[in-house]
This record gives structure tokens, C-alpha cells and sequence, in this order.
């Protein structure tokens, strides 16, 4: 039977789109059995048509992006209300993705510093005609509605995306393994006693011996083994962009203490090491730490 | 003739990377009385890339476009390298180089297939459940086949050069993490014949499409703008160039260093767009409102630097002179640049250093200062400006990405053929051929 299904981009880079197009050839055998009814990437149905589908009618929704617009949490709900099974697609739609850390200042400073103080603009205000306003700060998607799967990565590989439909579409369930990106990572790994800590530019990489061995932040450890180790193949230490695995509550809590536990270094030496934190241990999920949870209810409640 | 006012709304503009609304808007008489292009979100990364590590926003600035994140790969570590006085090695260039048209090469293949082509071969009154690449794949198997394997030519070159296709890693500042393989040079040479065999014939499939479209190519949405685009002695140039910006007329009014954009550079802000509008600083806004992408490199260009891509810039500018307002002929342009793209990718995997082991220095300090990394992204003119502190850690971000510099242009074009068919009803006159999906 084929099966009817929508994709859905919020606010996003659409490399997820990119990466479900990567599929290539591949896209032939997953095709026929799918009926497009909402890709605005690459299909021209329009919102409207959306909305005039029946509840429920849309056997497969997939939602990537996060709600960065007032018209972004329309959509959301709006593919949630159609959506027999609601995907979360991509780690924006499960975390609130890399533009989550905007939510370490008030919406007035993003504001400002795009419209009124960018060093270009000749004229500057806040554009609000026609446009669907912003929300306060970003808030992962599953805390907005409920989802039945969910798929993060930055973007998820195209097998990843491809193994998820494949499982929807024969009526398999989809869980996340929990295995990290180690497990996949084809270093050579000692028993670790870090020295000193080295920025990505910084002296001679190794390649055959595990990065963060080395002394360079590689977070496989702490991150979701989906990707194929990708990034620490090619000698990029690995940032986390898939979050965490499904048994890890708060990705950069359980970094910095598995660091701890490695770091052969008194604590303050730790601390100097990294003084961006939120940056280097929450790539694409601050959005869904405690520490932006706890910020957005005082926001909250002083716009009350 | 309406009797009220009226509103029309295309909500979202379907078949383009990011969020846009199309808001006509006709008076009581049916006159165009505004047309606008409604960027409808955005994600304020010149803030948060504020106190994050320099070397990091190669990381973190791809994720701005998952279309083309490789230009913007690029151009962070161009921006870091040209902050902290740093020059990598050349094999470390030549690979960057690859990186750039790989993705040149996927990202203008799935543009001409992908986005326009169905408007062109499902014709613009087709049904839009017709009107996309998958019904383009099954009504044309041979046509979606050969696009699906150009697109995967770039794709998986881009990740072979760049760790991944989707947001690459290898760039960093001081050079490149990750050698290129003997093995996977090998790789690619072995495929590179096939896919400049499809290219040449994408070239004859488009040649046929602006004959059967002559009519609107050269009537609809004729719109004489500034243009911006990057050259290198003259040459059609992608990665790394001083950047030339032609009046309506196509005189050269300005040729410079990208690091002295702020003096040719105006950024002006809508009501009714998050994304702002670029314009050529000395004519003001909206005299100066310039556009960027194919059409305008090749307008600023002399030339293009590889010989086939050249013939058929030639035989473009036989048929339309120079400078060519035709908004149609983007896509025209396109092509000629996919043609260098693969020329270019053809003469780098035959490089010898291409395989060098010499990729990447060790020696790289922070320090405090400014830099702007520059390239040309798919669509448009792309740049980035940090300044950094002494440790290196990013205190304040500017950035030109490569849309903002055609928005104005957009809009002028959408508000000249919203003109055309509003009040003139051209849709009606213009020549058109049956469409080939039906």
C-alpha cells in the first residue's frame, strides 16, 4: 500500500532535505511506495493544502527545524494534527539544534545585533510586516507536542533516514541505539590520563590514535553511535551534533563529567581549558539542557 | 477588473532552501501596487557565534545553509585564517579548491533539475503534483536517472574532500585535517569522464529548453540591476578573487578586495523581511540594489577559466549581449558554470599535489584582530567577518550570506513580472511549448 506521507521544514539550514535527497539512486526504491503530500523543498503544495487535509490522514509526518517563529509552532501543530506517526527529523527537531544557543541571551540582543547594529546596515529596524514574529527562545519540539520516533543528527546520514522509513513503511518499530560514536570509530583507544587539552588547530594530529587521547575534545564518548564515526575519521574531533545516546539525560553534564574522571589536571586547569562551555559540550542541544530550561522559566515568568 | 483591493499570497514559495512568502498585492483597478518577497525566519548566528572558539565556526557556520554548507566551511576558515595571519599550505588550497567545486558541481545540478527544471518541463501551468523532480523521475527516467548521479558525483566528492557532504569538517584553520587519499583520487578519476559526459549532455538539454522558452527568457522578468561577483584576473572565479560590481549598464563600476567590502556594501532593512537587502553602497538603496549568483558571475566576468565552460559562455553572449538582465537566464548561466565546475574538478584531481601529505600546519597562534573570508557560495557572493580576541574566541560576527545579496534583486524581478501578468496579461501572449510531463 502506498503510504501518504509529509515533510515538514521549520526553521532549519534543509540540510536534512539535502541529506533524504542524498539517498540518490537509492530514492528509486523508496519512491513507490511513498505519496507526497507535503515537501515544500521539493514538491509545490502549499500550506493551505495542509491544512485542508483530514485529521490524522498523513500516515507519516516528519518534522525538521526548530520553532524560532510564531509560524513555525503553527506548522508544528499543524503536522501533528494531520500526522498518524510524527517524526522528529534531525537533531533541530529533537533539541532545538545549533540556533539553540541563542537562547543563552534574550530574543532583544539576537534582535539587535542582526537589525539594528550589524555592520552594514545603513538603516536599521526590526522588520514586522507580513512576517509571523519570533518566539522568546527556542524550546525543543517533543517539549511542544508529542512525538512516535524520533531521529536526531546534523543531519541524520541518508541510511539513517532511509532505515527509519524503511521501518515505518513496513511497520517496524524505530529505536535509537544506545551505543556512541566510539563504538563506530575505527581509532586505536588507551586507557586515557589527558595531560593537556589542544584546540582543533593546534600541533600534529595523529591519525591513527584516538583524538581525544590526544588531548582534542572529541565527544564520541557522550554522543550517539548513528553517524558512522564520520567526523573523528577524517581527524575532525567529534562535537556532538547527534546528542547524546537514548540512556544520557544531559549531554553536556555527562561530558564534563566523564572529563573530570580523564582529565589528569587539577580542576581550575579544566575550567581555563574550556571557557566557552555551553559552545563546545551543548553543539546543537543547548536548547534541551537544564541549564536552557531553567533559564527560559525565569524568562517566563519575569514576561508574566 | 477587481472591485476591491486585493491580496495575493503564495505561502510557502515552494522548491527553495529556506522560508519565503510571496505577497502581491493589486489595487482596486488591478494595478500592481507592491510585491513582496517575505523572508520569513532566521536564526541570528552572527550572535551566537559570539564567544565560541574562532577555529570552531568552520564548524558551526555550515549549518546555516544544508544546501551549500561547504562555501560557508570556507569562507569561516578564510575569515579565521585572514584574523590570525595565517596561510596554509598549498595542497591544503587545492583541496579546498576541490571541496568548493564538488559542491559547485552537486549544488548547481540539483538546482537546474531539482528546483527549475519542473517549471520548464511540466510547463508553468502544469498541475503541481507534476510539477517536481519525482514525477520528473518517473516520466523521464533516463533524464531523473543521469540528474540523481551528477547530484551523487558532487555529493560524494564534497564528502571524500570534506569528511561529510552535509556540513564538512576538514577545514580548519592552518589547513586541512585530513590528506586526500591516493586511493580515493583514483576513485574519482575514474568517475570524473562519466560525469563531464553528463554534464555536456545537460548542456544540450538546456540549450533545447531555452529555445523552446525563448519567448519568456528574453520577455518575462527582464530586470536591469547592478550585479556582484567574484573574478580572478578577469576569470569566472569561485574560491578565492577580487570581487567586481557592474552597473545596469555593464560597466565595471567597482573592482576590490573583499576585505574592503564595508565601503561597497549596504545592507538595507525591509519591513517585511527577516532577510535584509544588499545593495551597492555608493548608488543607495534601492538605486543600487544589485543581484548575485550565476547570471551576475558571468556578467562581471570576462571569461570563464576552462575552455569548454568558455564555448558555451560564448555562445550565451552571441545570443543575449552582455550584461544580460534576463531573469530566465540564471538558470542558462548555471550550466555554463556547471561546465567549469567539472573542468575545474577534472584539472585538480590530476594535480599531483592534490594527494600531498602536506595538508595542514602546526603552528597556528590566535590571535587578536579581524578577518573576512570570502567565496562565492552556488547563489551569490558569500562573507564572513569575525574579530577575535587574543585567545582566539570569536567577540563579534558580520556576515553576508550569499541570498541576501539577490533579495532586493527577487523582488525587483517579482515586481516586474507581477507588472507583465497582473496588467498586461503577457502569460497570455508569450510562446510556449507543450509541456513534456503531462
Amino acid at each position: 500500500m502506498v503510504k501518504r506521507i509529509a515533510l515538514a521544514q521549520l526553521t532549519s539550514c534543509w540540510g536534512c532535505d539535502q541529506s533524504l535527497l542524498d539517498l540518490h539512486l537509492k530514492l528509486l526504491d523508496v519512491l513507490p511506495s511513498l505519496d507526497i503530500v507535503y515537501w515544500p523543498a521539493v514538491v509545490d503544495f502549499k500550506v493551505a493544502d495542509l491544512e485542508s487535509m483530514s485529521n490524522h490522514s498523513i500516515h507519516f509526518g516528519f518534522v525538521e527545524g526548530s520553532c524560532r517563529t510564531k509560524e513555525d509552532v503553527h506548522l508544528l501543530k499543524l503536522m501533528r494534527q494531520k500526522s498518524k506517526i510524527l517524526v522528529a527529523w534531525g537533531s533541530c527537531s529533537v533539541y532545538g539544534g545549533v540556533q539553540g544557543l541563542g537562547n543563552q541571551w534574550e530574543l532583544k540582543d539576537l534582535l539587535e545585533r542582526k537589525f539594528l547594529k550589524a555592520d552594514t546596515i545603513t538603516e536599521g529596524r526590526i522588520p514586522d510586516e507580513n512576517l509571523p514574529g519570533f518566539t522568546e527562545h527556542i524550546t525543543p519540539n517533543p517539549d511542544i507536542v508529542d512525538f512516535d520516533a524520533i531521529l536526531p543528527g546534523c543531519p541524520p546520514t541518508s541510511e539513517n533516514t532511509a532505515e527509519a522509513l524503511t521501518a515505518l513503511i513496513t511497520s517496524k518499530s524505530y529505536d535509537l541505539p544506545d551505543k556512541t560514536v566510539c563504538d563506530q570509530c575505527p581509532k586505536e583507544r588507551k586507557e586515557k590520563k589527558i595531560k593537556k587539552f589542544y584546540r582543533t588547530h593546534q600541533g600534529h594530529i595523529d591519525q591513527n590514535k584516538c583524538l581525544l587521547d590526544q588531548g582534542y575534545l572529541c565527544l564520541g564518548f557522550a554522543t550517539i553511535g548513528l553517524c558512522g564515526a564520520q567526523c573523528p575519521t577524517v581527524n575532525a574531533p567529534c562535537k556532538g551534533c547527534f546528542g547524546p545516546p537514548p540512556s544520557i539525560k544531559d549531554h553536556g553534564a555527562k561530558i564534563i563529567s566523564a572529563l573530570g574522571a580523564v582529565a589528569d589536571m587539577p580542576p581550575e586547569e579544566l575550567e581555563r581549558a574550556f571557557p566557552d562551555p555551553l559552545g563546545s559540550f551543548y553543539f546543537t542541544d543547548y536548547a534541551s539542557s537544564y541549564l536552557s530550561k531553567i533559564r527560559g522559566k525565569q524568562r517566563s515568568k519575569k514576561t508574566k | 477588473m477587481t472591485e476591491r483591493e486585493k491580496t495575493i499570497k503564495i505561502a510557502p514559495v515552494t522548491r527553495l532552501e529556506g522560508h519565503g512568502e510571496l505577497t502581491v498585492k493589486l489595487t482596486k483597478t488591478g494595478k500592481v501596487k507592491d510585491v513582496q518577497f517575505n523572508v520569513s525566519s532566521t536564526r541570528f548566528f552572527e550572535k551566537f557565534l559570539e564567544g565560541r572558539f574562532a577555529e570552531e565556526a568552520p564548524r558551526i557556520a555550515p549549518r546555516i545553509c544544508g544546501i551549500c554548507p561547504e562555501p560557508h566551511h570556507l569562507a569561516a576558515t578564510k575569515a579565521v585564517e585572514a584574523a590570525w595571519d595565517v596561510t596554509p599550505p598549498p595542497a591544503a588550497i587545492k583541496l579546498r579548491r576541490l571541496l568548493i567545486n564538488a559542491k559547485q558541481f552537486s549544488s548547481h545540478a540539483l538546482h537546474f533539475f531539482a528546483l527549475a527544471a519542473p517549471d520548464f518541463l511540466a510547463g508553468p501551468f502544469g498541475e503541481p503534483a507534476l510539477r517536481n523532480v519525482v514525477a520528473i523521475i518517473k516520466a523521464m527516467p533516463d533524464v531523473g536517472k543521469m540528474a540523481l548521479e551528477m547530484m551523487q558525483f558532487g555529493q560524494d566528492l564534497a564528502a571524500a574532500v570534506g569528511g561529510k557532504a552535509i556540513h564538512p569538517v576538514t577545514s580548519i584553520p592552518g589547513g586541512m585535517l585530513n590528506p586526500f587519499s591516493e586511493e580515493k583520487r583514483d576513485l574519482f578519476l575514474k568517475r570524473v569522464g562519466q560525469a563531464k559526459k553528463q554534464t555536456l549532455e545537460t548542456v544540450t538539454l538546456a540549450k533545447k529548453v531555452v529555445q523552446d522558452y525563448w519567448d519568456p527568457i528574453t520577455k518575462l522578468a527582464v530586470t536591469p540591476t547592478y550585479y556582484i561577483g567574484m573574478h580572478n584576473k578577469g576569470n569566472l572565479e569561485i574560491f578565492d578573487g577580487n570581487l567586481r560590481v557592474m552597473d545596469p549598464k555593464g560597466k565595471i563600476v567597482a573592482d576590490f578586495k573583499p576585505k574592503d567590502y564595508r565601503k561597497y556594501f549596504g545592507e538595507y532593512v525591509p519591513e517585511h523581511s527577516y532577510a535584509t537587502h544588499i545593495y551597492y553602497l555608493p548608488a543607495g538603496y534601492p538605486a543600487g540594489i544589485w543581484r548575485a549568483n550565476t547570471l551576475a558571475r558571468v556578467n562581471v566576468a570576462d571569461r570563464m577559466a576552462t575552455p569548454i565552460a568558455q564555448e558555451a559562455l560564448q555562445e550565451m553572449r552571441d545570443a543575449l549581449p552582455r550584461p544580460i538582465h534576463a531573469t530566465f537566464a540564471y538558470h542558462w548561466a548555471r550550466i555554463i558554470e556547471l561546465v567549469q565546475a567539472i573542468e575545474e574538478i577534472e584539472n585538480l584531481l590530476k594535480d599531483s599535489q592534490i594527494v600531498s601529505k602536506d595538508t595542514k600546519l602546526s603552528d597556528v597562534e590566535p590571535k587578536k584582530g579581524d578577518g573576512v573570508g570570502c567565496v562565492e557560495a552556488p547563489r551569490g557572493t558569500l562573507l564572513h567577518h569575525y574579530w577575535t580576541d587574543e585567545r582566539g574566541i570569536i567577540t563579534k560576527a558580520n556576515m553576508v550570506v550569499a541570498t541576501n545579496n539577490n533579495i532586493a534583486g527577487i523582488e525587483k524581478s517579482l515586481m516586474v513580472a507581477a507588472k507583465q501578468i497582473f496588467e498586461d496579461k503577457a502569460h497570455e501572449g508569450l510562446k510556449f511549448p507543450d509541456p513534456m510531463i503531462k
